[in-house]
């Protein structure tokens, strides 16, 4: 018997034609279609580049009806399933239950109902009926250093565990800083040897949703751009999709016009916090924080750190733990040498210049002496 | 690890920074133990004025008094583009340099003390001043023959090594062609060359103007002819 399609299953479950439609302009919205690439092999028209709602809509329709459920793994390494716990709490239930019940999790430590030898089979049994159709979602950072023994699951390590999955998945999607970039298992000094995805996998797609925790709508739109195109999102330098990650947050945040103005909070209960002024002062990392929490923000549009009057510590980036303090203006050097080696410094040039100027005087004498003077 | 403008920005807010800001303070440590070393003559003339009196009149004139009546200086009926546009740079420098809130921050940073700054289009006037002046200064430089003659490459370089930060600085402010963090980056660059520059080339001037200024007004003062 054939494999189902989506819009079958969705119709098994009772998702009327409505909730259907709904859901796919969700999706289309969630994913920023603008960004859709040129996909003309895969049967999209050319003109959705510039077109958003009714078309793109019934495209992703068209696509969630005929295709295929993606089968999604889901591995948990060095973290805190903070990004996973973001995800079942966002607060946009349509969007996650459709990735996470429609398009199928097969195996997720912190969800599933089976546990031990029964959840690994589990996960065996889909990576060998779903090889090289799967799409591998990590969680956390992998250790490297004394041959990975600091994060082990099953008695096999992370390394272990990422490369054999990651030989059978489509595409890999990394959540959350950990994941893409190290994250604090990463920050100085490193005990574990902690490393990226990107730094481990290298013949496979792999997409970074940095952030911390990431933001779940960037997780599952990039999921859903996947389902629905069979491709991943524009990816910029360090491969996170253009939908989510192509503006900073100061580019689109609320409280830019008093940065142009000059108008900034000193500290967290002045006049200026009070008037909800820009926090750059108070070491707002808002002007190279490539995310969307300013612009899809956080429990259904609610809020995001910024307007809640918490700079932005640049959760997105890499190395954001040892980015010179969470609340040191941005413009501040990252390392500062002491005042000891300042003085060294110093004393180094005075003694430098010491030296020169007596040889120079020595000099100076001793051809005096040669002409007798 | 792949080349981005992240890692770019880390080395030279980081690494490249310190070790500017150590070569900037040994050098001109150096620089000044050398004019220190050179000596003074013995001056046996008898005192007919304070010295201390002749270094407050010189200081006072030559930054709060003249810039506002240049016109009875020759300085600036000789040479009125090198005077106007030389202040205009230099006006501007000072204000970006301590009165941007970013700047500020940098200090604060390193000598613990913060203090109040001008809102960002302010600042951003002068800093726009001290670019068109440093244009206007090199098109001088090119144009005017004697100018053009003194100039040797030292004198090109110092141009460019000042320019550069400015100009990045600018671009970055108002978000102009390129990423922020590109020319957050390429700003920070600069400025750590710079930092490596000064104290190799003229712009030690920045130390020695007070120097030569304190020691000039010292020598009227004491003979009462502080002009």
């Amino acid at each position: 018997m054939p494999e189902e399609t989506i819009g079958q299953h969705l119709k098994r479950q009772g998702i009327s034609r409505r909730d259907f439609v709904k859901m796919c302009g969700l999706l289309v919205g969630a994913m920023g279609l603008r960004y859709a690439p040129p996909l003309d092999e895969s049967g999209l028209p050319t003109h959705l580049d510039h077109a958003r709602g009714f078309t793109s809509a019934s495209f992703v329709a068209n696509a969630l009806e005929n295709k295929q459920r993606v089968p999604v793994i889901w591995l948990e390494f060095q973290d805190c399933a903070g990004c996973s716990e973001a995800l079942t709490r966002s607060q946009s239930p349509t969007l996650v239950d459709l990735v996470l019940n429609t398009i199928t999790v097969e195996y997720h430590e912190t969800l599933s109902a089976a546990a031990g030898f029964q959840a690994e089979q589990a996960k065996q049994d889909a990576m060998k009926k779903y090889a090289g159709k799967y799409v591998l979602v990590v969680e956390g950072s992998i250790p490297t250093d004394n041959d990975g023994v600091y994060c082990t699951v099953g008695g096999r390590t992370a390394v272990d565990l990422l490369k054999e999955a990651a030989a059978g998945a489509a595409a890999i999607i990394a959540t959350g800083n950990c994941a893409s970039f190290g994250g604090i298992p990463k920050a100085k000094p490193n005990p574990t040897g902690a490393k990226s995805v990107l730094d481990l996998v290298t013949d496979k797609p792999v997409v970074n949703i940095p952030g911390c925790p990431a933001i779940p709508e960037a997780t599952t739109g990039t999921i859903a751009h996947f389902v629905v195109f069979g491709a991943l999102p524009e990816l910029d330098s360090l491969h996170r999709p253009m939908p989510f990650y192509g503006n900073t947050i100061h580019d689109r945040c609320l409280r830019r016009p008093f940065y142009e103005a000059g108008q900034f909070a000193n500290s967290f209960d002045d006049e200026g916090a009070k008037k909800g002024w820009c926090l750059y002062k108070l070491g707002c990392k808002g002007p190279t924080t490539y995310n969307a929490c300013a612009t899809i923000k956080w429990d259904q549009g609610l809020s995001f750190p910024v307007q809640s009057g918490h700079p932005c510590l640049g959760c997105s980036e890499p190395n954001f733990w040892d980015g010179g303090g969470f609340y040191q203006g941005q413009s501040a050097p990252l390392d500062r040498p002491t005042i000891a080696v300042v003085g060294a410094a110093a004393a180094a040039g005075a003694v430098v210049g010491v030296g020169v100027a007596a040889a120079n005087r020595m000099q100076k004498k001793s051809a005096k002496v040669e002409k007798g003077e | 690890m792949t080349m981005n403008w992240e890692n770019v920005l880390e080395f030279a807010r980081g690494p490249f920074f310190q070790v500017a800001l150590l070569v900037f303070v040994a050098g001109m440590f150096y620089r000044l133990v050398r004019v220190l070393a050179l000596g003074w003559k013995p001056d046996r003339v008898k005192a007919k004025g304070s010295k201390v009196g002749g270094i407050a009149v010189s200081f006072l004139k030559g930054i709060i008094i003249w810039p506002f009546i240049p016109w009875v200086k020759n300085t600036f009926s000789r040479n009125p583009i090198i005077y106007l546009a030389g202040g205009l740079f230099h006006l501007g420098l000072f204000v970006v340099i301590f009165l941007g809130t970013a700047h500020m921050l940098v200090w604060k940073s390193l000598i613990g003390v913060g203090w109040p700054t001008l809102a960002l289009p302010i600042v951003d006037w002068f800093a726009a001043g001290a670019i068109v002046a440093m244009i206007a200064l090199l098109i001088n430089r090119f144009v005017n023959p004697v100018l053009r003659l003194l100039s040797g490459p030292a004198e090109w370089l110092n141009w460019l090594i000042v320019f550069l930060p400015m100009v990045t600085g600018y671009m970055m402010t108002h978000h102009l062609w390129f990423p922020y963090e590109t020319l957050f980056s390429l700003h920070m660059l600069a400025v750590d060359v710079l930092l490596i520059w000064i104290p190799l080339s003229r712009i030690s001037h920045f130390m020695f103007y007070f120097f030569s200024k304190a020691i000039h007004g010292a020598d009227f003062g004491k003979r009462a002819v502080t002009p």
